[in-house]
C-alpha cells in the first residue's frame, strides 16, 4: 500500500492549503519551529555534554537531566506540533522528498535512543551522581545522541534544497 | 548607492558555485545558535524562576559561558559567509536589517548586563525581567533571520 493518497489528502485539507497559500501564518509557524529548536535542542546537546563531562562540570548529571526535563519535552512539543504544520502543508511535495524520509528515519531512531537509553541512563541519573565517574553507557548515549539529533537537523534543512519534485 | 559598496560578481564566490557548502553553512548555523541559545537559555529558566532552582544563576552562568561562546563563534562564522553569497541582496532585506540590530543588542546585552545580572544571583523580580528580556531578544532574532526567506 501506498502512502501517497493519505499524503495528497492531508495536502488537499482546508487547515493545510490555508497554510501552504499564507504570507505570514507559515513562516510564523516554521520560525516557531526553528525558535523552539534553538532552545531546547540546545539544552539536549548541552544534558549530552554534561554526561561527557564537558560543560557544568560542577553541577550533579541528575540536577542537569531532571531539572531541564520538563523544558525540553515542552519545547519538543512545541517543535513537533509545528513540524506537523509545515510537512502537512507540503504532505505531497514531502512524499517525495528523500530529506524529509531521512529526517524522519532519524525521528525513529531518536525514539529508539530514548527507549533504549531512558532505563540506564536518563532515568538512573541519581546513581550516575554516586559513581566515582559517568559510566561508559552514558557517554556512549551522548555520543549516540548528538550525531542522532544533528542528523535529524541537517535532514530538515536539506528538504528545501531537494529538487526532483515540484 | 549600495551596488557600489560591494564590487563583486558574487558569481565568483566559491559558495555559489558548489551546491553543498551553503546548506552546510547553514546547518552549522543552526547549530550553533542552538547551542548558543540553548546554553543562555539555561540560564534564563534560572533568572525566571522556572528551572534549574538547586543551582544558582551565577554558577549556571559561569558553567555554561564557555559553550555560550562556541555557539556565538559557529554563528559569527557561518553567518558573513552565507552573507558574502549575496550581500546585495541581504542589505536592502528589511528583516535581516531588523535581525542586525537586534542581534547587535542581545550580543551587547548578553554580555553586559545579562551577564552581571546573572552573576549577582538578583531578586526574583529582577531576575524575571532580565531573563525575559534575554528569551525575547533571541528569539527576535531567530525569527528575523527566518524571515529572510520570505519577505523582502
Amino acid at each position: 500500500m501506498s502512502l501517497l493518497p493519505i499524503f495528497q489528502w492531508i495536502n488537499d485539507t482546508g487547515a493545510a492549503t490555508y497554510l501552504r497559500e499564507s504570507s505570514w501564518t507559515y513562516p510564523v509557524v516554521m520560525a516557531s519551529h526553528l525558535t523552539g529548536m534553538a532552545l531546547f535542542g540546545g539544552m539536549i546537546l548541552m544534558t549530552d555534554m554534561r554526561l561527557l563531562g564537558l560543560v557544568m562540570r560542577e553541577i550533579p548529571v541528575s540536577d542537569v537531566v531532571n531539572q531541564l526535563r520538563v523544558w525540553k519535552r515542552l519545547g519538543g512539543a512545541l517543535v513537533i506540533a509545528c513540524g506537523i504544520m509545515l510537512a502537512s502543508a507540503k504532505a505531497e511535495s514531502y512524499y517525495h522528498n528523500p530529506f524529509f524520509w531521512t529526517k524522519m528515519a532519524f525521528l525513529m531512531l531518536i525514539v529508539i535512543h530514548a527507549l533504549v537509553f531512558r532505563g540506564p541512563v536518563y532515568n538512573n541519573a541519581a546513581a550516575i551522581d554516586r559513581a566515582a565517574k559517568v559510566p561508559t553507557i552514558a557517554k556512549v548515549a551522548a555520543c549516540i545522541s548528538v550525531v542522532l539529533w544533528v542528523g535529524m537537523v541537517s535532514m530538515g534543512r536539506l528538504i528545501a534544497y531537494y529538487e526532483g519534485y515540484h | 548607492m549600495l551596488n557600489l559598496m560591494f564590487v563583486y560578481d558574487p558569481n565568483t564566490n566559491p559558495l555559489n558555485n558548489n551546491e553543498w557548502s551553503f546548506p552546510l553553512l547553514e546547518i552549522i548555523h543552526i547549530v550553533g545558535f542552538a547551542i548558543s541559545i540553548g546554553t543562555i537559555a539555561i540560564v534564563d529558566l534560572r533568572l525566571l524562576g522556572v528551572g534549574m532552582k538547586h543551582q544558582s544563576s551565577a554558577q549556571l552562568l559561569k558553567d555554561t559561558m564557555p559553550w555560550t561562546l562556541v555557539g556565538i563563534v559557529a554563528m559569527l562564522i557561518s553567518g558573513p559567509l552565507i552573507f558574502s553569497s549575496d550581500p546585495n541582496m541581504y542589505l536592502l532585506n528589511y528583516p535581516f536589517q531588523f535581525k542586525m540590530a537586534a542581534l547587535l543588542i542581545a550580543i551587547v546585552y548578553n554580555y553586559t548586563i545579562h551577564r552581571k545580572v546573572a552573576l549577582s544571583n538578583p531578586s526574583p523580580a529582577i531576575g524575571k525581567l532580565v531573563g525575559g528580556v534575554s528569551l525575547v531578544l533571541w528569539a527576535s532574532v531567530v525569527f528575523a533571520g527566518l524571515f529572510i526567506a520570505f519577505i523582502s
